[in-house]
C-alpha cells in the first residue's frame, strides 16, 4: 500500500481530475462489481425461466421448426395426466421417506457429536464423507447393492431369514431403496449443520436447565431441539427444494435407465423425471409439456416450502 | 479461526497441487492419444446391443491405414431416442448409425438427415436385398438412407436338456410338429410345467413371446395407409391375450427382457424356452457360454414372422461421409454378413447370403450342432413384410412395459392393456 | 476470531467451561456413532471392493468383503477405448477444467459482487441484494428447456462451454461472500486505504481478497465439489464422446448390455477419488465452512 507522504503528493497534484475520477468511481464501479453476476443470472437464470413460461404456452417440439400457441392448452393435458399426478405422488413419497428419518438421524448424531468426544475430527469428517460422493456414484454403487440376485442388502436380509426383496419393482420398496440413497448423502451434512446450530445455543440455557436437574435426554429435548427450530426450518426447506427436484438416483436406478420412465408401472418416475422423459427421454419431444411441468414444479416447491415453513414454525409456537 | 492459518494455508496448497497434478496427468493421457492419430480419420458407429463388428472393425482398420474406427452401443430404445434428439439438434450423432425395423419408418422421413448412399454406388445393391427390405430404407423422395444389415426371422430356442427332464422330445422337428399355433405351445409349457414344477419355468419373458406373435402379424400397429390401428386390431389384442395366458398358467419366468436379471437367468438354467430371431443366439451365447450344447431350435408356432433386423446409415453431420459410406458398404457386404451370422448369429437380409452354400450349410455348435443356416435363411426368404409406421419401436417398448406390469403384479391383465393404448396415444 | 494466547490457565478454564456444558461422550454413545460412520463409509469400501474384482466375482455367493487384487486392471480397462465406449480421460480432463474455471468464476465474482453489496454504496443496493436472495430461493435448474434451446442456438451443445456458462456465478456465493466481508472486514480498514488514494478496485484487490481468503476458500472448495458431481445437466448437453466424469460413468453403466459391475464401480471409485483426496487434507475447513455457513444462514 501506498505510504501515506506519496498519496497527499499524489492528491496534491491530482486536483480536480482526480476528483472526478475518485467521485466516478464511486458511482460507477460498484454497478460493474455487480454486473457480471446479474448479465450472467440474466441470460442463463432469468431468461430461461422466462422463456419457460412462454413455451409452456405453446407446442413446441423439438422435431417441428415451427410451434403454435396454444394458451394453456398444455396445462390443461398436465392436470387431467394421471402420469403427472403419479410422479408427484412419487415424488412426495420419496420425499417424505428419506426427509423424516434423515432429519431425526440427523438431530441425533448431532447431540451425540455435541460432547466431549474423543477423535472429534475423525467422527466429523467420517459422517460428512457421503456428501463428497456424487449424486452418480451413489445412485451406482446402491444400485448395485439393491440389487435382486446379487445385491449385498439381499444378501444381509437373507442372513436374517428375510426373503429376497425386488427392490426396484415394487413400489414401496423402490421408494425405500432411493430414500436411503438420499438419506445416505445428506444426514451427515445436515447434522453438521445442527450441530453448528448446537454449538451456538447459550451456554446458560444449559445451566437453567441443569439447575432444574434436567438430564441429558431432557435437555436435548426441551433446550436443544426448540432452540434449533429455526435451523429446523432451514434444512427442511432446503430439502423440499431438493427433494422435489430428485432426479439422478431414481433415473439410474432403472435398469440401463430408458428415457426416465421409472419402472415398468412408473412406480419411482419422479417429477423431473417425467419432465425429462417429455424433453428427451422418448421420441416425443414435447417441449412445450416439458416447460408446463417445469413450471407446475416450481409452483409445487413454492407451495410446498410454504407449508412445511409454516408447519414447523407452528411446532415452535405451540411448544412452550 | 485462529494461528493455524498458515498450516491450513500450506494444505490447502498441497491439495491444489495435488489436484493439479492429476489433471496433468490425465491431460497428458489424453493428449498422447490423441497425438496419436491426429491426421488420421476416426469413423464412429452407433448401434444398440451387439451387432457383432468388432472383428469386421479390424479387418477394416488393418485394411484402410488411417482409419480408427469406434463403436458406441446403447440399448434399444435409448438408441433411438438418442438418435432423434441429435439429428434435431444437428449435432451429436455418430458418422454411421444404425437403424432398427421398428424405427426406421421414423426416420425414412427425414432425408435432409442422412446421406442419400446412392452416391456412393448402393442403388447398385438394391438386387441383393428382398424388394421390402430395401423400400423400407427409402425415403418418399427416392433418397436410399441405409443398407439393410440382418432379419429377425423366427426359431424357438430351447434347452434340450430341460426339456428331456420334464419327459419331452428333444428333438426339433419333433417339437415343431407338437406346437403349430401358439395355443399348442403353451400346451407343451403345462406338460413342462406340471413336470418342473415352479422354479424353471417353460418361457423366459411376456415381452419375448408377445414380440415374436406380433412378428407375425401383419398389419400390426399400421395399416397401409398409415393410421395407427394397435387398438382396434384383433390380431394385437390376440398377442396380448396369449401372453397374459402365458402368464396365468404360470409358464413364464417373468423376467425383464434384456435386462440384468434376464442375462442372469441365461447363466442359472431358469426357463427353457427363448423365442428367437436369429440375432438372439448372440445374447444366448454371450449370456452362457457353459450351456454351449445344451441348446437347441426348432420351428416357430404360427409359422415365419420377423422380429427385429436393421439398416445402416449415414448421417449428414459426418465429417467424413464417402469414408463412412464406404465402410457402411463393408459392413453390409456379404462376405461380413456371413461372418456376422457365423460368428454372432445375426442373419443376413441379402439373398445371396441366404442361399449360399456357407449358410444353408452352417451348423451352430452350440446350439446342437443345430442346421440353423438352413432354418433361419429358408424362413427369411419366405418373409412377408409387415407394414411398419413411424411409432413402431414406441409401441413394442409400451408393449414390454405393459407385459412386466403384468407379470410384476402391478396391474391386472385389463387394466395394463388400457395403459398400454394409452401410451400408444400419447407416443402417436 | 482473535488467536488468543494459550496459557495452561485458559486451557484449563476452557476445559472446565466445556465439562459444565458437554457432558463426556459414554460408551453408548461411542458405539452409535461407529455404528454411523460404519454405514458411512461401507458403500465407498463396497465400490473399492467390486472395483477390485472381476465382474464374475459380483455374482459370487456369500459375496467377497474384502478388496481383491483386480483394481488396477480395471481402472486401466476404464481408460481403453477398446474396453469402454467413453473417452474416460477426456471425461476427467473435461470435469477438472469446468470444475476449475467454475469455480474460479464462482468465487471472483461473488467476492466482487458481495464487496459492493457490504461496502459501496450505490442506489438500489437494497433492491438489487433482494433480487440475489430472491434468486436463492427460485429452483433455477427448472430453466432446462429453454436453456437446451439456447444452447442448441448458441451451438454449444456437446461442448463444455454449455456446462461452465449458466454456472460462472451463484447467487450463494454472493450471499455468503457480502455476509463475511460486512462482518469479517472493518471500515477502518478500508477507509485508510481509501485515504492512501486507493481507488475501490485497488480496495478490493489489496484490502478484501487478502481479508476474506479463508471463506473464499471454503466456497471453492464447495463450488468445486458440486460443479465436479453435477449431473443433470451436464448429462443433457454432453455425450459419451465429450463428457464429463459423472456423464461418463452414468454411460458406463446405462449403455452396456451386460452391466460391468467391477468397471462401473472402478469408475465411480475414480470420479470420486480426486475429491476424496481433497476432501482428506481440507475436512477440517470444509467443515468449518459448512457450519460457520449454517449459523450465518
Amino acid at each position: 500500500m501506498t505510504s501515506a507522504t506519496t498519496s497527499a503528493v499524489a492528491a496534491a497534484r491530482g486536483g480536480r481530475a482526480t476528483r472526478w475520477l475518485r467521485r466516478v468511481d464511486a458511482k460507477v464501479s460498484p454497478y460493474l462489481y455487480v454486473t457480471p453476476f446479474f448479465a450472467v443470472f440474466g441470460v442463463f437464470g432469468l431468461f430461461p425461466l422466462g422463456y419457460t413460461a412462454y413455451i409452456s404456452l405453446t407446442d413446441r417440439n423439438l422435431l417441428d421448426p415451427v410451434s403454435r400457441f396454444v394458451g394453456l392448452h398444455n396445462y390443461a393435458l398436465l392436470i387431467h395426466d394421471s402420469y403427472f399426478w403419479n410422479a408427484v405422488e412419487n415424488t412426495f413419497g420419496i420425499w417424505f421417506l428419506s426427509t423424516v428419518p434423515q432429519l431425526s438421524l440427523a438431530l441425533v448424531i448431532a447431540h451425540l457429536l455435541n460432547t466431549r468426544l474423543r477423535a472429534r475430527t475423525f467422527f466429523r469428517m467420517a459422517v460428512l464423507l457421503p456428501q463428497v460422493t456424487s449424486l452418480v456414484a451413489v445412485a451406482l454403487i446402491f444400485t448395485q447393492m439393491f440389487g435382486h440376485d446379487y445385491g449385498f442388502v439381499n444378501y444381509l436380509l437373507g442372513q436374517v431369514g428375510i426373503h429376497k426383496v425386488y427392490w426396484e419393482a415394487g413400489r414401496l420398496s423402490s421408494w425405500i431403496a432411493l430414500s436411503v440413497m438420499v438419506m445416505w448423502r445428506w444426514t451427515g451434512y445436515n447434522a453438521l449443520i445442527y450441530l453448528a446450530a448446537m454449538q451456538s445455543i447459550p451456554e446458560e440455557l444449559y445451566e437453567a436447565a441443569a439447575v432444574d436437574g434436567a438430564r441429558r435426554w431432557r435437555q436435548f429435548v426441551h433446550v436443544t431441539v426448540p432452540m434449533l427450530r429455526p435451523t429446523i426450518i432451514f434444512t427442511v426447506i432446503v430439502s423440499t427444494i431438493g427433494g422435489l427436484q430428485l432426479f439422478t438416483e431414481p433415473y439410474l436406478f432403472q435398469p440401463r435407465a430408458s428415457g426416465g420412465t421409472g419402472g415398468s408401472a412408473r412406480q419411482y418416475q419422479t417429477i423431473v423425471m417425467y419432465l425429462y422423459e417429455k424433453f428427451l427421454g422418448s421420441t416425443q419431444f414435447k417441449f412445450g409439456y416439458a416447460a408446463a411441468i417445469a413450471w407446475c414444479l416450481v409452483l409445487l416447491i413454492a407451495l410446498f416450502g410454504l407449508v412445511n415453513y409454516l408447519v414447523v414454525s407452528r411446532i415452535r409456537s405451540a411448544e412452550p | 479461526m485462529n494461528g493455524s492459518s498458515t498450516g491450513r494455508q500450506r494444505r490447502l496448497v498441497a491439495a491444489v497441487l495435488a489436484v493439479a497434478a492429476a489433471t496433468t496427468a490425465a491431460w497428458l493421457v489424453a493428449g498422447s492419444a490423441a497425438a496419436a492419430h491426429r491426421d488420421a480419420i476416426t469413423l464412429t458407429v452407433d448401434v444398440f446391443g451387439d451387432f457383432g463388428y468388432h472383428d469386421l472393425y479390424k479387418q477394416y482398420e488393418a485394411a484402410h491405414p488411417g482409419i480408427t474406427i469406434k463403436e458406441d452401443s446403447e440399448d434399444y430404445a435409448a438408441h433411438h431416442t438418442a438418435l432423434a434428439q441429435h439429428l434435431a439438434t444437428g449435432a451429436g450423432a455418430d458418422d454411421i448409425e444404425a437403424i432398427e425395423v421398428g424405427y426406421i419408418a421414423q426416420f425414412a422421413a427425414q432425408p435432409q438427415n442422412f446421406v442419400d448412399l446412392r452416391q456412393y454406388g448402393a442403388a447398385e445393391l438394391k438386387s441383393r436385398y428382398p424388394a421390402w427390405k430395401w423400400d423400407q430404407a427409402v425415403a418418399r423422395n427416392g433418397a436410399v438412407i441405409g443398407l439393410g444389415t440382418d432379419v429377425g426371422s423366427l426359431g424357438i430356442c430351447y434347452r434340450t436338456d430341460l426339456f428331456r427332464k420334464a419327459g419331452l422330445p428333444t428333438d426339433p422337428s419333433t417339437l415343431g410338429k407338437m406346437w403349430p399355433t401358439w395355443s399348442k405351445f403353451l400346451a407343451v409349457g403345462r406338460t413342462f410345467q406340471k413336470k418342473m414344477g415352479s422354479r424353471i419355468k417353460f418361457i423366459d419373458s411376456g415381452s419375448n413371446l408377445y414380440n415374436a406373435i406380433i412378428g407375425q402379424a401383419n398389419p400390426a400397429y399400421y395399416d397401409a395407409s398409415g393410421n395407427v390401428i394397435a387398438a382396434g386390431n384383433p390380431k394385437v389384442k390376440a398377442a396380448w391375450n396369449l401372453t397374459m395366458r402365458a402368464i396365468a398358467l404360470g409358464e413364464d419366468k417373468g423376467l425383464a427382457a434384456f435386462s440384468n436379471d434376464w442375462n442372469t437367468g441365461f447363466k442359472k438354467g431358469t426357463f427353457a424356452t427363448v423365442t428367437c430371431p436369429a440375432w438372439m443366439m448372440g445374447y444366448i451365447q454371450g449370456q452362457a457360454p457353459a450351456t454351449k450344447g445344451k441348446w437347441n431350435i426348432a420351428p416357430v408356432p404360427g409359422g415365419g414372422g420377423n422380429w427385429g433386423g436393421s439398416f445402416l446409415a449415414v448421417s449428414k453431420q459426418s465429417q467424413h461421409p464417402a469414408e463412412a459410406a464406404d465402410l457402411v458398404k463393408f459392413l453390409t457386404s456379404p462376405a461380413s454378413e456371413l461372418y456376422v451370422f457365423q460368428h454372432t448369429g445375426n442373419l443376413s437380409s441379402e439373398i445371396p447370403v441366404l442361399k449360399s452354400k456357407a449358410v444353408q450349410s452352417f451348423r451352430n455348435p452350440f446350439f446342437s450342432n443345430a442346421p440353423v443356416g438352413k432354418i433361419f435363411a429358408n424362413s427369411a426368404l419366405k418373409l412377408k413384410p409387415q407394414i411398419l409406421g413411424p411409432h413402431q419401436g414406441d409401441f413394442q417398448t409400451a408393449a414390454s412395459n405393459a407385459i412386466q406390469r403384468v407379470e410384476q403384479h402391478k396391474q391386472s391383465p385389463d387394466a395394463s392393456w388400457k395403459q398400454f393404448l394409452k401410451d400408444v396415444a400419447s407416443a402417436s | 476470531m482473535t488467536a488468543i494466547p494459550y496459557t495452561a490457565a485458559t486451557r484449563r478454564r476452557a476445559r472446565r467451561a466445556l465439562a459444565r456444558r458437554f457432558e463426556s461422550a459414554g460408551p453408548l454413545t461411542y458405539l452409535f456413532l461407529i455404528l454411523v460412520v460404519a454405514v458411512s463409509i461401507f458403500p465407498l469400501y463396497w465400490s473399492l471392493v467390486v472395483a477390485s474384482h472381476t465382474n464374475a466375482a459380483v455374482y459370487a455367493y456369500p459375496p467377497k468383503l474384502l478388496p481383491g487384487g483386480n483394481l488396477l486392471h480395471n481402472i486401466r480397462r476404464l481408460f481403453d477405448a477398446g474396453a469402454v465406449n467413453v473417452d474416460f480421460a477426456k471425461a476427467l480432463v473435461n470435469s477438472a477444467v469446468v470444475s476449475s474455471v467454475v469455480t474460479a468464476a464462482v468465487v471472483f465474482f461473488s467476492a466482487l459482487a458481495g464487496f459492493a453489496f457490504a461496502k459501496l454504496d450505490f442506489r438500489g443496493r437494497k433492491l438489487l441484494f433482494l433480487l440475489v436472495l430472491a434468486t436463492l430461493i427460485v429452483p433455477v435448474q427448472l430453466g432446462l428447456v429453454p436453456l437446451y434451446i439456447e444452447m442448441k442456438h448458441f451451438g454449444w451443445l456437446n461442448s463444455i462451454k454449455a456446462v461452465m456458462a449458466p454456472n460462472l456465478v451463484s447467487a450463494f456465493g454472493v450471499f455468503l461472500m457480502r455476509q463475511s466481508i460486512a462482518g469479517g472486514v472493518p471500515d477502518e480498514l478500508i477507509g485508510a486505504a481509501r485515504v492512501d488514494g486507493c481507488n475501490t478496485w485497488r480496495v478490493f484487490w489489496h484490502v478484501i481478497l487478502p481479508g476474506i481468503r479463508p471463506i473464499a476458500a471454503v466456497l471453492g472448495l464447495l463450488t468445486f465439489m458440486n460443479t465436479w458431481n453435477d449431473f443433470l445437466w451436464p448429462y443433457i448437453v454432453l455425450n459419451a464422446r465429450n463428457p464429463t466424469v459423472q456423464v461418463a460413468i452414468s454411460d458406463i453403466a446405462t449403455v452396456a448390455y451386460v452391466p460391468d459391475y467391477s468397471l462401473i464401480l472402478a469408475g465411480c471409485f475414480v470420479s470420486i477419488l480426486p475429491l476424496l483426496l481433497v476432501f482428506l487434507v481440507l475436512g477440517k475447513q470444509i467443515i468449518g465452512g459448512i457450519m460457520q455457513g449454517a449459523i450465518k444462514g
